[in-house]
């Protein structure tokens, strides 16, 4: 570990801020109802898309992007709990590697960075990300916006921003759509990250564009995702457990059986390791390596992209 | 930098050796198979910088970071400020280095796969002796693997006072199995260059030797403080010597590279490298 020394240090998130003002912004949420009615507009459907491979999907869309909104206000409380059940506690470790591997922060000689997590929900990926900038490369400069469609996710993680006392000049809350991402200027990120929220919007190759769109050019993607297990054998068990035990763990611990299922099967659904990293090739990003990382036997992956100079 | 370069061959500028990108956009398919299979036939004959070298694993825009981020070595090390600043020659961002999968392994790797496949360009032994140098003609083949490995090592001598943080990130445990593989295509590169295309019995010990022979020479010159490395020179030439007493009978060969592969480790460890 001689290249980097201080890898292990994020690990503890919420200690030593230094703090130097309390209150994070939150910006205009200039969409309405956030959250309630996200469905975007709808004018794609008359472009030259092929209408017959979206008729049954369309309906399906618009009721999934109310039904995600739904679930996520319904959970926003209780979010860790069902992370810790989705992952069986994993995915604090995971998130540590994805931030780790990263290595956001100023570099010697270099600019401070601007950060974009996107589907930012409490802000678990924004606060590791200045935790990491500031221990590991002793950058206090360096910004994070928290992007998240539901607004009730965002003011549970404008609260933690408090509580734990984060500077306000560097990390912000703003109702975006990952899709369209109306407010952030073309070319203006350095890093783009999108942890256990790719699965949830409903036009995914649009929210790719989008992210190609602001990042700068040799700007990073970078997505945290559960993703498909491998071999067979441990599928099939992960499978049974996901199916079955994830619900009735949300039923017992949350009181919420059907928000549950729903992430599960939302789970299930979401593209293969290699067609999803095919995807973020499709909309103009590079692959890194050979596009994806897997994680604890693929039960989640990281998938890089880096958009090209010219 | 450049009065650090020795080397008594009409080689390029190292200055424009570091800065020249190796590229390939062909897959990197031929990263593993040479441990197992005797590769010759099916390979590039002369390459030139004007086309991606074949077998490079590296893609373009990945060589044009690392190259540039070699020019950093010598000040910073094999280390992620050196990543950071070649980034930004090459006018990506500092994030960027992202691109690179494992990082500071990636620049190790990327100079020891770009001097092998540079080592042809400057001495090629297959060629017609009247096109060879002067003082290279009609030689044996031992002297001809002595040229070649001298020639090798010269190109380590820009960072060889860095080297020792390239064998610490090659020792870790992901990185042991490419670091390996690279010495074994490093072997077959230099048995290739020197014209012997035998491929008898003797073939995998003459590959295992040849590869601990150069990578106990390489770690000896990272401490050699004499003069144009005199001392790494006659290092080597008793290593060569101590091959050819012991011949390629399989126990000879298989308790030499034992004892040292364990005079390696211990040099290392008493470096305070990790190492196995
Ligand atoms: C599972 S949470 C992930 C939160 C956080 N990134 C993490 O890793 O813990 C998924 C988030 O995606 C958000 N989301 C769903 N669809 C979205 C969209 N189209 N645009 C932006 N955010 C969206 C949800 O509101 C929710 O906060």
């Amino acid at each position: 570990m001689a290249t980097r020394p201080l890898s292990r240090c994020v690990f503890s998130a919420a200690s030593s801020k230094h703090l130097r003002s309390v209150v994070p912004r939150v910006a205009a949420f200039h969409s309405t109802p956030v959250g309630l009615n996200s469905s975007p507009p709808k004018d794609d459907q008359s472009s030259s898309e092929p209408v017959t491979h979206f008729g049954f999907q369309t309906v399906k869309e618009s009721l999934k992007a109310s039904k995600v909104a739904e679930v996520f206000s319904s959970v926003a409380s209780s979010y860790d709990t069902m992370n810790d059940v989705m992952s069986f506690g994993i995915h604090r470790l995971w998130k540590d590697h994805f931030v780790r591997s990263l290595d956001p922060g100023r570099r010697p000689g270099g600019q401070p960075m601007s950060i974009l997590d996107v589907a930012g929900g409490t802000g678990d990926i924004a606060f590791r990300m200045l935790d990491h900038s500031e221990k590991v490369n002793s950058d206090r400069e360096t910004t994070v916006l928290c992007a998240d469609i539901n607004a009730d996710m965002l003011k549970e993680g404008e609260k933690r921003a408090i509580q734990n006392g984060y500077d306000s000049n560097r990390i912000s809350f703003r109702a975006e759509n990952a899709e369209t991402l109306e407010s952030i200027p073309d070319n203006s990120i350095d890093l783009y990250t999108i942890s256990f929220g790719i699965r949830n919007v409903t036009r995914i190759p649009m929210a790719l564009k989008s992210a190609h769109r602001v990042l700068k050019p040799g700007g990073v993607f970078a997505c945290l995702e559960f993703s498909k297990v491998s071999p067979a054998p441990l599928d099939a068990i992960y499978q049974q457990y996901s199916f079955s035990v994830i619900p009735l763990m949300g039923q017992l611990v949350a009181g919420d059986r059907d928000s549950y299922q729903y992430l599960v099967e939302s789970i299930k659904r979401f593209p293969s390791q290699t067609e999803f990293a095919r995807m973020i090739k499709d909309a103009g990003l590079v692959n890194v390596g050979k596009g994806y990382e897997e994680l604890t036997f693929g039960v989640a992956s990281i998938w890089k992209g880096v958009k090209p100079l010219d | 930098m450049n009065n650090t370069i020795r080397t008594n061959f009409s080689s390029p500028s190292i200055g424009r050796i570091l800065s020249k990108p190796i590229t390939s956009s062909s897959s990197s398919s031929s990263c593993c198979s040479s441990l197992t299979t005797p590769r010759i036939k099916f390979r590039r004959r002369y390459h030139s910088y004007q086309h991606p070298a074949p077998g490079s694993p590296f893609t373009k825009a990945e060589s044009a970071i690392l190259s540039a981020s070699l020019l950093h070595v010598p000040s910073h090390g094999f280390s992620n400020a050196a990543l950071s600043f070649g980034a930004r020659d090459a006018n990506y961002l500092d994030i960027s280095v992202n691109m690179l999968p494992r990082g500071v392994f990636d620049l190790v790797h990327y100079h020891l796969a770009t001097e092998r496949l540079r080592l042809g360009d400057k001495i090629d032994f297959r060629k017609p002796e009247n096109e060879l140098p002067e003082g290279l003609r009609n030689l044996s083949i031992p002297a001809k693997i002595r040229v070649l490995c001298m020639e090798r090592l010269r190109a380590n001598a820009p960072i060889i006072h860095r080297w020792q943080e390239a064998f610490a990130v090659m020792s870790l445990a992901g990185n042991i199995s490419a670091s390996m593989s690279e010495l074994a295509k490093l072997s077959d590169e230099i048995w290739f260059l020197a014209g012997d295309e035998s491929h008898d019995t003797t073939w995998y010990t003459r590959r295992a030797t040849l590869s601990a022979v150069y990578a106990t020479t390489e770690l000896f010159m990272t401490q050699d403080n004499s003069k144009d490395f005199e001392a790494t020179w006659a290092f080597l030439d008793r290593r060569l010597h101590d091959v050819k007493t012991i011949g390629s009978s399989v126990s000879n060969v298989t308790s030499y590279l034992d004892f040292t592969v364990h005079a390696f480790a211990n040099v290392l460890r008493s470096k305070n490298v990790p190492f196995f």
